[in-house]
C-alpha cells in the first residue's frame, strides 16, 4: 500500500520500462535499494519500480515525491549523491536535472516541461505513478472502482455509455467500440468470448507494451466491464512474444486479481462470472489482424479471413467476440468512472478522447506521448518533441506504422484524428509517428517499408503477396537509379489495386507508403530516375559523399569515425574522401558539426 | 430472396454465396482459387465484384461473400477489370511456364513489364492442391512460410509420411506445378517414390499401394473390384449389368 507521503517520507520512483531498462535502469534500481539498506538516511523512504514514463529520451528516470524531482539519465554510480544530498538534505543534484535546451535553465520536475506540460494522460495516467506488480498501488488511484459501478447497472446501460462516449478502436481500423459490444450483444449465442489485442507489431511502436507492462489491471478492468457488457465469461490477452515484461506483469495482475475477487465465479458476489487467459503470440506481425489473431488462438495458421461476416457475430471458434486493442481496453475505466461526458469533451468531432503516439525518428524528444486526439502533428512533433535535431529541416512524418503514409511538412498542420490522417493519404494506425528530416529519402522509405511487409504478409492473397513482391523489385531498382518513369504508373497501379483487391487490412494498406511518397515526393522518384541522384545522400549506388573546403574546420571527426578509413587530412586543414574506399554509409556526415559532409 | 446480378434479376436462398449464385444462372465470375467442391477460399481476388447495398457500395469477393439482403451485383466494372488484369500480370510471372496462365495473361491483355519472371515456377499458390489433400484426409501438404516466401510443401520440405501418393493435388492443379513422374518402376511425388499398382484387366499402372489401402480402410472396397482401374471398373460394372438385364 502506498503509504501517506508527508516531510518526513519519501518516495523515490525508478522508471523500469523498456527503455530506461536497455539504458540500466535496473542496476540504479538495486544500487538505490542497496545504498538505503545499507546507509542510514533520515527520512524515511519508499522505492518503486514503475511502467514507462514516456521520455525514453532521457531515461533512466527517477523521481522523487513529494518533492517532485525528477532526475534524468541516472546510473549506479549517482545514488549515493542522490542519498546523501537529496533524501537526506533536500538537496537538488544540478547535473541530473534537465537543461530546458531554450532557456538553458535546469529543471526540476519532468511537470514543469513541454514534453510533459502538453500532454494530456488518459490512457496512460497511471503509468510511470504505480508499481505495475501492486494491485493495491492500482485500487489506490480509483482502479476497479469502475468496475464496481457498472455491477450496479444493465449490461445496455454500460454498452450505452460508451457508444455516447465516443470512443473508436485504437488498434487503427477506428470502429465506434460501443456499437462494436451492442452488434456483439444482440447476437443470439449461449457463449461469447472477448480478447485484447496486444499484439503490437509496428516497428518503432511501444504504446501496448507500456500499458501492457506499466499498468496491466487498467487492461484487465476494462475487459471485466465489457464481460458483464456483453455477458461473455472468457476472455484472452493476446501478447506478443517478444513481450515477456508485459506477459509477467500481466499474469501477476490476473492472480491477484482472481485472488481479490474481481476475476473468477460472482465477481464481487454479483452474477458475473468471468476469468482471463494470456496466450502468447508467435511472432508474426500479421496476427495483429483480428482474424489471424483469433485463427492463432485457435492453434491454426495466423491467415486472415474475409469479415463479411464480423467477428462480432462468428468469431473465435465461431462464437460472438469482442476484440479490442490495448489502448481501447486501458480508455473503458476511465469513460466509466468520469462519465461519457467527460470523456466526449475531449478530442475532435469525429474522434473522442486522447491517442498515445510513441514519438520516434529525427525527433528530439523521443518517446511516448499521449494528447488530445485533434492535436497538430507541429504541437507534437515541435511542442512536445522538440523539435528536430541538428538544426536539420523536418521532411515528413510517417504515421501509423509501416503501412501508414508520409505527410510532407506543408501538411503539419493537420489536425491528428481518424478521418483526417486517412484524407491525407495515411492512417491512425496503432500510433507510430516516425519522424524524417532532409537526410532521410523517400523512395528509401518506401523500399524499406515495403521489404518490411514483404516478409510480413501472410502470403495468402494474391495482391497483397504477389504486390509486394512487384514493388519491392520495383523499388529496389529506382534506389539502384535503373529504374523508369513507367515504373512510377506500374507501381500506382499494383497499390490501387492492392488497396481495393487484398483480403485484410494489412493488404489495403500496405502500398500506402508507396502510394504517399509518390503523390508527394514524386520530384525525388524522378531525380533517383533521371538523374540518378538521391537527393537525401542515402541510396548507396546514387551517392558520392565529398568534404566542402569551406565550411572543414579539419577538426578530423570524420576521419574518426570512418569505418573505412577513407577520410585524410591534416589537422585543422580541411579533409579528403577517398572515393575508391567511401562505401556511403553517411556517417562522416552525421558527424561533422559544420555541415561540410555534402552528398551528390 | 430476388437479387439483381448485371441487371439479371435471379432467386437466391440466403447465404448463398454470390459467386454460388451467379455461377448457378449462368453469369460468369473468373476465379483462380474456387472449385465447386470444396467453396471459397478468397485468396486469388479475380472474383471481387462491386455490391450495393442499402447502405453502402463495396468491392467484396464474390466467392466468401454470403447473401444476406437485396443487393444488386455487378460483376464487370473498369475498376474491377483493372484489379483483375493486375493479379493476372502479377501471377503470370511466377507461373511463365504454365499455358493456363500464358492463356490468361494474352485474354486480359496485360501490359508488358519489366518485373523479373521466375522461369521455373508454375505455381500461383491458389492452394485447390492443399484442399484437395484435405479433403481426401491426408493433408500432407499446405502453404508453408510467409509473405513472398509463401509456398506449397510437405512438412519440412521431407517426403511425407501421411501422403498417399494419389496425386489428387496434381490433378486439380491448374498450372501443372506439381511435380509427378510415372514410370513402371513407381510414382514419385512430393519428395517420395511409390510402388504402383497394375490394373489385373489392362495392365496400366492406376494407383498406389497407400493408396488403395486407404481406400480399403475408409470405403470397405477392397478385395477383387480394388485391382480394376478406373476404367475398367466401369467395364466391369457395365458387363455385370448387361448379365442381369439378360
Amino acid at each position: 500500500m502506498q503509504p501517506a507521503i508527508n516531510d518526513d517520507k519519501r518516495m523515490i520512483l525508478v522508471c523500469c520500462g523498456t527503455g530506461c531498462l536497455a539504458n540500466g535502469s535496473m542496476e540504479v534500481y538495486r544500487a538505490l535499494q542497496e545504498q538505503l539498506a545499507t546507509t542510514e538516511v533520515q527520512v524515511e523512504t519508499y522505492t518503486k519500480s514503475t511502467g514507462c514514463n514516456g521520455w525514453c529520451e532521457k531515461g533512466p528516470l527517477v523521481k522523487i515525491m513529494p518533492d517532485d524531482i525528477t532526475y534524468c539519465r541516472v546510473t549506479a554510480k549517482d545514488i549515493p549523491e542522490i542519498a546523501a544530498k537529496t533524501l537526506q538534505n533536500g538537496e537538488l543534484i544540478n547535473r541530473l536535472l534537465y537543461r530546458d535546451p531554450k532557456t538553458k535553465q535546469r529543471v526540476k520536475s519532468h511537470h514543469e516541461i513541454d514534453f510533459y506540460k502538453k500532454q494530456h494522460k488518459v490512457a496512460l495516467r497511471n503509468i510511470g505513478e504505480i508499481d505495475p506488480a501492486s494491485i493495491e498501488d492500482y485500487i489506490q488511484r480509483d482502479g476497479y472502482k469502475a468496475l464496481g459501478k457498472v455491477l450496479e447497472m444493465t449490461p445496455l446501460q454500460v454498452i450505452d455509455e460508451i457508444i455516447k462516449s465516443g470512443l473508436r478502436g485504437r488498434g487503427g481500423g477506428g470502429f465506434p467500440t460501443g456499437q462494436k459490444w451492442k452488434a456483439c450483444a444482440a447476437v443470439d449465442a449461449s457463449t461469447r468470448y472477448i480478447i485484447c489485442n496486444g499484439d503490437e507489431g509496428d516497428p518503432g511502436a511501444f504504446m501496448d507494451r507500456s500499458i501492457m507492462e506499466g499498468d496491466p489491471h487498467t487492461v484487465i478492468e476494462g475487459m471485466i466491464i465489457c464481460a458483464h457488457a456483453i455477458g461473455a465469461s472468457s476472455g484472452f490477452i493476446y501478447v506478443r512474444d517478444e513481450y515477456s515484461l508485459a506477459v509477467k506483469n500481466l499474469g501477476i495482475a490476473i492472480n491477484d486479481a482472481r485472488t481479490r475477487g474481481y476475476l473468477g465465479p460472482q465477481i464481487l458476489g454479483s452474477q458475473l462470472s468471468f476469468d482471463i487467459e494470456i496466450v502468447r503470440g508467435g511472432g508474426a506481425f500479421v496476427c495483429g489482424e483480428e482474424t489471424a489473431l483469433m485463427a492463432s488462438i485457435e492453434g491454426n495458421v495466423g491467415e486472415p479471413r474475409d469479415k463479411y461476416i464480423y467477428p462480432t457475430e462468428k468469431g473465435l471458434w465461431g462464437q460472438p467476440t469482442i476484440i479490442n486493442n490495448v489502448e481501447t481496453w486501458a480508455n473503458v475505466p476511465v469513460i466509466m468512472n468520469g462519465g461519457a461526458p467527460a470523456f466526449a469533451a475531449i478530442g475532435t468531432e469525429g474522434s473522442k478522447g486522447t491517442k498515445v503516439f510513441s514519438l520516434v525518428g529525427k525527433v528530439i524528444n523521443t518517446g511516448l506521448v499521449e494528447v488530445p486526439m485533434g492535436t497538430t502533428l507541429r504541437e507534437i512533433i515541435y511542442g512536445i518533441g522538440g523539435g528536430i535535431p541538428g538544426g536539420r529541416k523536418f521532411k515528413a512524418v510517417q504515421t501509423g506504422g509501416p503501412s501508414g503514409g508520409c505527410i510532407p511538412a506543408d501538411m503539419l498542420d493537420l489536425q491528428v484524428d481518424f478521418d483526417n490522417l486517412t484524407k491525407a493519404g495515411s492512417m491512425m494506425g496503432s500510433g507510430g509517428l516516425i519522424v524524417m528530416d532532409e537526410h532521410t529519402c523517400m523512395v528509401e522509405i518506401a523500399r524499406y517499408y515495403v521489404n518490411f511487409l514483404a516478409g510480413e504478409s501472410c502470403g495468402k492473397c494474391a495482391p497483397c503477396r504477389e504486390g509486394l513482391k512487384a514493388m519491392l523489385e520495383i523499388l529496389t531498382g529506382i534506389c539502384k537509379g535503373e529504374g523508369s518513369e513507367a515504373d512510377l504508373d506500374f507501381l500506382r497501379e499494383i497499390g490501387e489495386t492492392m488497396q481495393i483487391a487484398s483480403l485484410c487490412a494489412l493488404g489495403k494498406t500496405a502500398p500506402n507508403p508507396v502510394l504517399s511518397t509518390l503523390n508527394y515526393f514524386r520530384d525525388e522518384y524522378l531525380s533517383h530516375i533521371n538523374e540518378h541522384h538521391c537527393p537525401a545522400g542515402v541510396c548507396r549506388d546514387l551517392t558520392r559523399f565529398y568534404i566542402d573546403v569551406e565550411p572543414c574546420t579539419g577538426c578530423g571527426l570524420c576521419a574518426k569515425n570512418c569505418p573505412m578509413d577513407a577520410i585524410s587530412g591534416d589537422r585543422k586543414e580541411p579533409h579528403v574522401i577517398d572515393q575508391d574506399k567511401c562505401i556511403q554509409c553517411g556517417e562522416c556526415r552525421n558527424q561533422c558539426k559544420f555541415d561540410a559532409v555534402k552528398a551528390r | 430472396m430476388k437479387i439483381r446480378i448485371d441487371q439479371q434479376e435471379i432467386d437466391v436462398n440466403p447465404g448463398e454465396t454470390i459467386l454460388e449464385a451467379a455461377r448457378q444462372n449462368g453469369i460468369n465470375i473468373p476465379t483462380l482459387c474456387y472449385h465447386e467442391a470444396f467453396g471459397g477460399q478468397g485468396m486469388c481476388r479475380m472474383c471481387m465484384v462491386e455490391v450495393k447495398t442499402a447502405h453502402s457500395t463495396n468491392l467484396v469477393a464474390s466467392c466468401t461473400y454470403p447473401i444476406n439482403e437485396v443487393i444488386e451485383v455487378h460483376t464487370s466494372t473498369p475498376v474491377i477489370e483493372k484489379a483483375r488484369r493486375t493479379i493476372i500480370a502479377l501471377l503470370y510471372r511466377t507461373a511463365p511456364q504454365s499455358e493456363f496462365m500464358k492463356k490468361l495473361y494474352q485474354e486480359y491483355k496485360c501490359v508488358e513489364n519489366q518485373l523479373e519472371i521466375n522461369e521455373n515456377e508454375r505455381c500461383i499458390l491458389c492452394r485447390l492442391c492443399v484442399r484437395a489433400c484435405e479433403e481426401i484426409g491426408s493433408s500432407a501438404i499446405s502453404a508453408i512460410l510467409r509473405g513472398t516466401e509463401k509456398r506449397i510443401s510437405t512438412p519440412f520440405d521431407e517426403a511425407s509420411t501421411v501422403c498417399i501418393g494419389c496425386a489428387a493435388c496434381a490433378n486439380i492443379c491448374p498450372t501443372g506445378a506439381i511435380e509427378l513422374s510415372q514410370t513402371p518402376a513407381g510414382r514419385t511425388i512430393w519428395n517420395r517414390t511409390f510402388a504402383v499398382v497394375t490394373c489385373q484387366r489392362c495392365g496400366q499402372a492406376f494407383a498406389t499401394r497407400e493408396q488403395l489401402d486407404y481406400i480399403a480402410q475408409h470405403t470397405g472396397i477392397k478385395g477383387s473390384e480394388s485391382k480394376l482401374c478406373d476404367d475398367c471398373r466401369k467395364k466391369n460394372l457395365a458387363a455385370q449389368i448387361e448379365q442381369y438385364a439378360q
